[in-house]
């Protein structure tokens, strides 16, 4: 007999029923996709995981406004891991199997995306894939584990490359590494060892952090590791807590030479850490050298950016309440907010090929279709089943009064440095 | 009647000699034993650690050949970052077959006792780390040598906590069955000797032709009972008019 309880609960279920038994998979309905996030909102790196959810949310929001993916909305599932491995895998677990989200979007860090993508593959059964992780590593672009993600970032190989290749041109061989001691120092660590070895160099000197560290840390130890090693110019490969503790006290300790950073550092927190009130910052921040993995987002004569200032300053997204569990002040701009937003725009280009019968099965088929396609920042984008990597492109930053600007000439800036 | 009082000084002599004779006994015990005891349990403990740690290094020596013949650094160093999480373990480093360090797990950077030491060997070694603390380190090649080497730092001060809580633990033990065997054995005795007591002040009354105050001896149906009624019997036989 069917009580009015049951009743109640098939009126509720019922409009999902013909969604479900027409596409067959779950994670996307009639009227909406489900993307799941697992990345830091708290701990010291809760500023890259919030500056890129506040850019992606930005495009997002717009395409919701506007009537959404063929009257799909785009929805996030989100959980905070902390930039910790083993949340993330509880979160990805929990995303994949319970929340049963269309495909996961947005996750922040080598430690924690290494550790899920064995995941990935032991639901593969699921056909759910990673999108544009914000991690530069290895593990995620090459088998076994890359034909379940896909990145449009360049990776940390092309980054630390890049520099050391810049700092080669310059006469400034002798290079040493600080870097996270996990995975993703590793990652940056091993490029770095790579593109010495084709100049005929090797690491001069290398010290470590663990992951977690904060600015008030005292770096006096890696330091002094350092200083014995006499480079000409430090790669740093590490959040931006400790990185600006590193080149705050290797100043104080009389270790001027450049000080390089990923684009992993999130270069607005860094700066904003090692300029916030002090008078002297400069002492500090004209030694920093980031790499960035997305074009300035000072320079308005590119379309994306363009479009990315002007939808944050129309939506300005505010990461969840339940989300925030500590102090955080956004950047009205960032390099990691713009990478987000670019994250989005391709993500719903991708949504959008899948057609009027979504499904995870298709995913793969629509990513290969983008070929040569223009996101905006002048670099075109392409996928296919040997290129799991959509841009290349790496940008050269330094501050100059109190922002980030592009490098052009490198040996002008540190001409003078450590001399 | 007048009430007899009990000469005790020869049962508290016996009473004494038993417990010190205990406490002699379970003194001889616990000092052995606990010699035994730290010598077993410190080598048994030393060396399954040892054992336990060549196991850990052989594994993670056994999964780095895929990860290095295939993979990156990234997928390495994530892997000995989990075995770091094994309680015991502080540290873990693997050098390449040309000796050098391509993954560690030191902070703030490897200790210079360690950049200078035979990364190829995989000698089980005792090490102390300036800063750090005292390790057995043990290690394990990787592909029969060929690949490198993977070596893993257990600190001795916890194997040495350990051995001291199991040392411990086996003495608080020893501790409180013998400090039971000896109040058992101090009630023991004096079980038997208020009986005995009761007796000698039955038989000095006898003796004294007195009436003893502890007739009740006699329907026991122990060897008290039976020395009672047996005294009573030659103070009959002595003196027949005596009830």
């Amino acid at each position: 007999m069917l009580t009015r309880r049951t009743l109640l609960a098939f009126g509720l279920a019922a409009p999902w029923f013909p969604v479900r038994a027409a596409t067959g998979f779950g994670g996307v309905t009639e009227d909406e996709f489900l993307l799941g996030t697992s990345a830091a909102f708290s701990g010291p790196s809760r500023g890259l995981g919030i500056e890129l959810y506040r850019g992606a949310t930005a495009y997002f929001e717009h395409v919701n406004r506007a009537g959404g993916i063929g009257r799909r909305r785009i929805r996030q599932r989100i959980y905070d891991d902390g930039y910790q491995p083993d949340p993330a895998v509880k979160n990805s677990t929990t995303l994949m199997l319970d929340d049963d989200v269309f495909l996961l979007f947005g996750y922040v860090g080598t430690p924690t995306v290494t550790r899920v993508l064995p995941l990935l593959k032991k639901f593969q059964d699921r056909e759910i894939n990673l999108f544009f992780p914000f991690t530069g590593a290895a593990p995620q672009r090459e088998r076994p584990y890359g034909d379940f993600a896909f990145n449009l970032r360049a990776s940390y190989g092309q980054e630390t490359a890049g520099l050391v290749d810049n700092f080669v041109a310059v006469g400034r061989r002798r290079i040493a590494v600080f870097y996270q001691a996990d995975a993703y120092g590793r990652s940056g660590w091993a490029g770095v060892r790579k593109a010495l070895a084709r100049h005929g160099e090797r690491i001069v000197g290398e010290a470590t952090y663990r992951r977690g560290t904060q600015f008030t840390s005292v770096m006096r130890d890696q330091v002094n590791i350092l200083k014995a090693a006499n480079p000409e110019a430090v790669i740093c490969i590490g959040s931006y807590a400790a990185c600006a503790a590193f080149a705050r006290d290797a100043v104080d300790l009389g270790l001027n030479v450049p000080f390089a950073n990923l684009s992993f550092v999130g270069s607005e927190n860094m700066l904003k850490l090692l300029s916030e009130g002090r008078d002297d910052a400069e002492r500090y921040t004209s030694l920093l050298v980031n790499s960035q993995v997305v074009p300035s987002y000072e320079d308005v004569s590119i379309p994306a950016v363009r479009e990315y200032r002007d939808f944050m300053a129309r939506y300005n997204p505010a990461v969840p309440a339940e989300l925030v569990t500590e102090d955080y002040t956004p950047f009205p701009h960032s390099f990691v907010s713009l990478e987000g937003f670019l994250d989005a725009k391709l993500m719903v280009e991708i949504l959008r090929r899948l057609g009027d019968n979504p499904s995870r099965m298709g995913l793969e088929e629509a990513v290969f279709t983008i070929r040569d396609f223009d996101l905006g920042i002048g670099e075109r984008v392409s996928f296919g089943p040997d290129r799991r990597q959509g841009l290349q492109g790496v940008y050269y930053t330094v501050v100059d009064q109190g922002r980030f600007v592009t490098l052009d000439d490198w040996g002008g800036r540190f001409a003078n440095v450590g001399a | 009647m007048k009430e007899q009082e009990v000469p005790d000084i020869k049962v508290k002599k016996l009473f004494r000699k038993t417990t010190f004779g205990v406490f002699m006994l379970f003194g001889v015990i616990g000092l052995s034993t606990s010699i035994l005891n730290v010598y077993t349990v410190d080598t048994h403990l030393s060396e399954e650690y040892i054992s336990n740690s060549k196991g850990i290094a052989k594994t993670i020596a056994d999964a780095s050949v895929d990860i290095l013949l295939n993979r990156d650094l990234a997928a390495l160093q994530s892997l000995i970052d989990q075995f770091l999480e094994i309680q015991g373990i502080r540290y873990i480093y693997i050098a390449n077959e040309s000796g050098e360090f391509i993954a560690h797990t030191f902070v703030p950077g490897i200790p210079e006792e360690i950049l200078h030491s035979d990364p190829l060997s995989t000698e089980t070694v005792q090490r102390q780390l300036p800063g750090l603390g005292d390790f057995v380190e043990v290690g394990s090649p990787i592909l029969a040598g060929v690949a490198g080497t993977v070596h893993v730092g257990m600190d001795r001060g916890l194997i040495a906590l350990k051995i001291q809580r199991a040392i411990g633990q086996q003495m608080w033990l020893f501790v409180v069955v013998g400090a039971i065997g000896v109040v058992a054995a101090i009630w023991l005795v004096n079980l038997a000797a208020k009986p005995m007591a009761r007796l000698m002040v039955y038989a000095v009354a006898l003796a004294r032709n007195d009436e003893p105050a502890n007739p009740e001896l006699l329907d026991r149906d122990d060897e008290v009972g039976q020395l009672a009624r047996l005294f009573r019997h030659f103070a009959n036989q002595k003196s027949p008019g005596a009830s």
